[in-house]
């Protein structure tokens, strides 16, 4: 058969060893087709919503019972965007923990960090929409975070909250950065990170003389398999969509009152247990940071890993990267975990 | 793989009639717009089959988020009941200003008798202050009488009128925890289950709910979990006799009796044995005589029962020298239409003449016969009265002696 | 396996194009299924309906000769030769309101004129105004019925 524009977009042939399932455990495939889910979940759920205080408690209430189906895309658009952070999460974890970071993909790996940020930056503003009880500590801990920052924190806060304080304006912002400004980014370093992993060489594998299996897949296969991947990503969506309903509490009624109770969406868990312990700004801005940085450094102040030990899981070549982002990892977990765990004190 | 390609198509193509089973599933949504508020509301999704509350209230003018408070688009509910006021009772003392209020229904004007909710906080049901002032009386934490504390701080609607008016301006907080005799400190424990922010004391006999909804929603004898859904001003003694008439209260104790006989019919349930009335105390219900203002207060703050309740036998029966006080209704909005339109039994019109009592509340359901005499229909039994007077008969009724003694002197019915 | 040698007379469809087709029509089936899904998505109307009924007072004001316009119903009451009747004043030609003029009915947006009774008397319309329905309720109220 003649190559479609999906064929094209891959190259003639790919490894067959480095393109199994338990290699790359297709996580930046998943995370593509999550992207998309979002796209399309949140075009559908714009013909309802209504970014006002007043109404966007109650245009979400109407999406998830009145609208027909209303309620399986905003369930299906909350699951894909839980499972896209988890998911991109996991595609670093396998780029680390394989050396698929190393030159010439350290640009790539970037790129891919940037988009990592940019979808819990997705995740946090479509939170916020829900304008509800549940979202209190994003609107109070949250933006104060921003307002702890020396020097511009203050400047910074009223850019971002549209005022000195939480108000419609606020919404319309959020709902602005959600729905166009980070979408736009994400697009744009999206297809330049999907054509940079063409340009250096795809799949990060052993050079051909050095590679112990010479199989190698063709596009078509690989359409084949990515088509069957999409088929069981929607069905499984779909179920959980069906049966798990998105979290939706009763429409905020006074922003400026504070709760005793205030809970960090789960994957802010970790800051909001590292701000019991010190500073707002140490703890809340300057150590998320850090983990950035850190991640975003390794390729550059660690040594390269030798391109013989490409194409599988923990080269010897990157064990001490492995080490820091496996420490990293039980950190954020541990301390993800600390504040899930019901406390005496 | 073109095989797994099928599987995942099959797969897929369940998901989506599992997906369909499960929308359908979800209860219909039923809509209602109330007029007075414009908005839709979807709880008769799950509630339709609630009976109206009163014919008062319809659900096409009213709905039913207005009073109740809720989400009105959820269909779920947890999140449909979440902002509901006063739990199942929206009448609730604590949250009544916001769901029975407004300036058109029960936080309207003093002039036009629509302020019942801001009232009601002054008067003794809710206040409790003369059984408070009696004991810290007693046991001397006060020097007199005079009502110093409440069940909630509150402040008279109308102040004191003069030096001499001894009704309080204000009420504090009674804060049991805080007193220092250890009785009125067991009082505060035991003894206040008897006020309209207080829960009742279990048992179908003392089964009532707070606030508004302790009078006006007739539920004694039923169980407490089978709650009521309705509102009318049609009260039968039984439900004054969810608080009155239970028992005693033990001072040596500090403690309530509950009342141990077990009667068979209504002249022995009306009273405890230890009381002594006459025929109309019993034939008659609560509501036939003692009125609006006794029972929901009129603004003043009271030291007791004894200064907020005076209706009397002379105010229906009249003395030797003179009839009941009278007032024929001149229009269409005299306050005894209004009043007798809740009631269909009592044919009221513009024309009647009615019994006023010493204080210009009327006795709606008295009326003047062309040919002079008295009848009263009563509310909940609905039976017609004649009223004999005192004028004219052989009484020999002393109009400053009306405590009930000296009328059941003579009058009293033996059981 | 090529599909000419022994299964020429038997008609078999080979396996592969069977598992093709039928994995692609459960996909089409999938597709009209979401299609139809997406359609019901779209049908909701968050916003109720606006009122069509206006009651108009007791219909005893409205004597012969009468020619009063109601403003919030897009309407006109006329008592003329056809007796009580009431005609809407949107524009049958593209739905603007018409103005009442010295005998009738103008159109300001493309010119289209009626007399007193909606009869079309010139303009791009091509109908007169539309009769809507006049009912008198229990308590001898007129009805009117923008919708009928």
């Amino acid at each position: 058969m003649r190559p479609s524009f999906f064929h094209h977009l891959h190259p003639p042939t790919i490894p067959a060893r480095q393109s199994r399932f338990r290699y790359t455990l297709g996580a930046g495939g998943y995370s593509v087709f999550l992207s998309l889910v979002l796209v399309i979940s949140g075009a559908l759920l714009m013909f309802y919503y209504i970014p006002t205080p007043e109404q966007a408690g109650p245009s979400i209430q109407m999406i998830t019972f009145l609208v027909p189906f209303g309620g399986l895309i905003r369930n299906l658009h909350y699951w894909a965007a839980q499972l896209l952070v988890v998911v991109a999460g996991i595609h670093l974890l396998r780029v680390i923990f394989t050396g698929a970071y190393t030159a010439p993909r350290r640009f790539n790996y970037l790129l891919g960090l940037i988009l990592f940020v940019l979808s819990v930056f997705l995740d946090f503003t479509g939170y916020v929409l829900r304008w509800d009880e549940g979202v209190r500590w994003a609107l109070v801990a949250g933006t104060n975070l921003v307002q702890s920052i020396p020097r511009i924190g203050p400047g910074l806060y009223r850019l971002v909250m549209g005022g000195t304080q939480p108000s419609p304006a606020t919404l319309t912002r959020f709902y602005a950065w959600h729905i166009f400004g980070l979408v736009l980014i994400m697009l744009i370093v999206g297809a330049w990170h999907i054509f940079r992993v063409r340009r250096d060489g795809g799949i990060a594998v052993p050079p051909p003389d050095q590679r112990t299996a010479p199989e190698r897949i063709s596009r078509f296969e690989l359409v084949r398999r990515e088509g069957l991947a999409t088929l069981i990503g929607i069905t499984i969506l779909l179920l959980a969509a069906a049966f798990i309903p998105a979290p939706l509490a009763p429409p905020m009624s006074d922003v400026t009152a504070q709760t005793a109770d205030a809970s960090a969406p789960w994957f802010f868990l970790w800051v909001q247990q590292l701000l019991k312990v010190g500073d707002a700004f140490w703890m809340g801005v300057f150590v998320p940071l850090a983990v950035i940085l850190i991640l975003g450094g390794l390729p550059y102040f660690l040594p390269a890993v030798p391109s013989t030990e490409l194409g599988r899981w923990f080269p010897p070549g990157g064990r001490l990267a492995q080490i820091i982002v496996a420490a990293l990892v039980i950190a954020i977990l541990g301390l993800t975990l600390l504040a899930v765990l019901p406390t005496g004190a | 793989m073109r095989q797994r390609i099928l599987v995942a198509t099959v797969l897929l193509v369940f998901a989506m009639l599992v997906v369909i089973w499960q929308v359908n599933r979800q209860p219909r949504a039923v809509v209602i717009t109330p007029t007075l508020t414009g908005e839709e509301e979807y709880c008769l999704s799950c509630h339709a089959d609630l009976p109206e509350i009163s014919a008062s209230h319809p659900i096409e003018s009213f709905g039913c988020v207005l009073c109740h408070g809720g989400e009105r688009l959820a269909l779920e509910a947890d999140l449909a009941h979440a902002t509901m006021r006063g739990g199942r009772n929206p009448s609730d003392l604590a949250v009544a200003d916001v769901s029975c209020g407004g300036s058109e229904c029960h936080t309207g004007s003093a002039e036009l008798q629509r302020d019942h909710v801001s009232r009601v906080q002054t008067s003794l049901q809710a206040t409790y202050a003369g059984a408070i002032a009696s004991i810290r009386y007693t046991y001397g934490v006060q020097a007199n009488l005079t009502a110093q504390k409440a069940i909630s701080a509150v402040q008279a609607l109308h102040p004191p009128e003069g030096a001499s008016d001894s009704r309080p301006q204000a009420l504090d907080a009674f804060n049991p925890s805080k007193e220092t005799h250890p009785f009125v400190q067991a009082f505060g424990e035991n003894c206040l289950t008897c006020h309209l922010q207080a829960e009742p004391l279990p048992g179908p006999a003392f089964n009532r709910l707070t606030g508004c909804a302790a009078c006006h929603t007739p539920s004694t004898g039923r169980d407490p979990e089978q709650p009521l859904h309705q509102l009318t001003t049609v009260i039968p003694y039984t439900q004054c006799n969810a608080c009155h008439n239970r028992g005693n209260y033990d001072l040596r104790q500090m403690d309530f009796v509950p009342r141990s006989d077990t009667p068979s019919d209504r002249m022995n349930d009306y009273y405890q044995p230890i009381a002594q009335f006459t025929r109309c105390e019993f034939e008659l219900d609560c509501v036939d005589c003692h009125t609006r203002q006794e029972a929901m207060g009129n603004g003043y703050l009271y030291n007791n029962q004894a200064e907020q309740q005076y209706v009397q036998c002379k105010t229906c029966h009249g003395t030797l020298d003179a009839a009941p006080l009278t007032r024929t209704i001149q229009d269409e909005t005299d306050i005894a239409l209004r009043l007798a339109y809740l009631n269909p039994a009592i044919p009221l019109q513009v024309g009647d003449t009615i019994v006023v009592t010493e204080q210009d509340e009327p006795l709606w359901n008295l009326r003047q016969l062309p040919d002079g005499k008295f009848e009263m229909i009563t509310k909940v039994t609905q039976v017609r009265y004649p009223v004999p007077l005192v004028m004219g008969s052989g009484c020999t009724q002393n109009p400053e002696q009306q405590e009930s003694s000296t009328c059941h002197a003579c009058h009293d019915v033996q059981r | 396996m090529p599909a000419t040698t022994s299964n020429a007379k038997t008609n078999a469809i080979p396996r592969r194009d069977f598992l093709t087709l039928a994995w692609k029509s459960l996909l089409a089936v999938s597709g009209a299924l979401s299609f139809a899904g997406l359609l019901r998505f779209f049908s909701h109307e968050p916003y109720p309906a606006p009122v069509t009924k206006f009651d108009l007072g007791p219909a005893g004001q409205f004597s012969p000769g009468t020619h009063a316009v109601i403003a919030e119903a897009r309407s006109v009451i006329v008592y003329g030769s056809q007796g009580l009747m009431a005609y809407s004043l949107i524009c049958p030609h593209l739905g603007c309101t018409v103005e009442s003029a010295e005998e009738g009915f103008e159109c300001p947006c493309h010119g289209s004129r009626f007399d007193a009774e909606g009869n079309l008397v010139q303009g791009p319309a091509s109908q007169g105004l539309k009769p809507l329905n006049l009912e008198v309720n229990e308590a001898g109220n007129l009805i009117l019925d923008t919708a009928a």
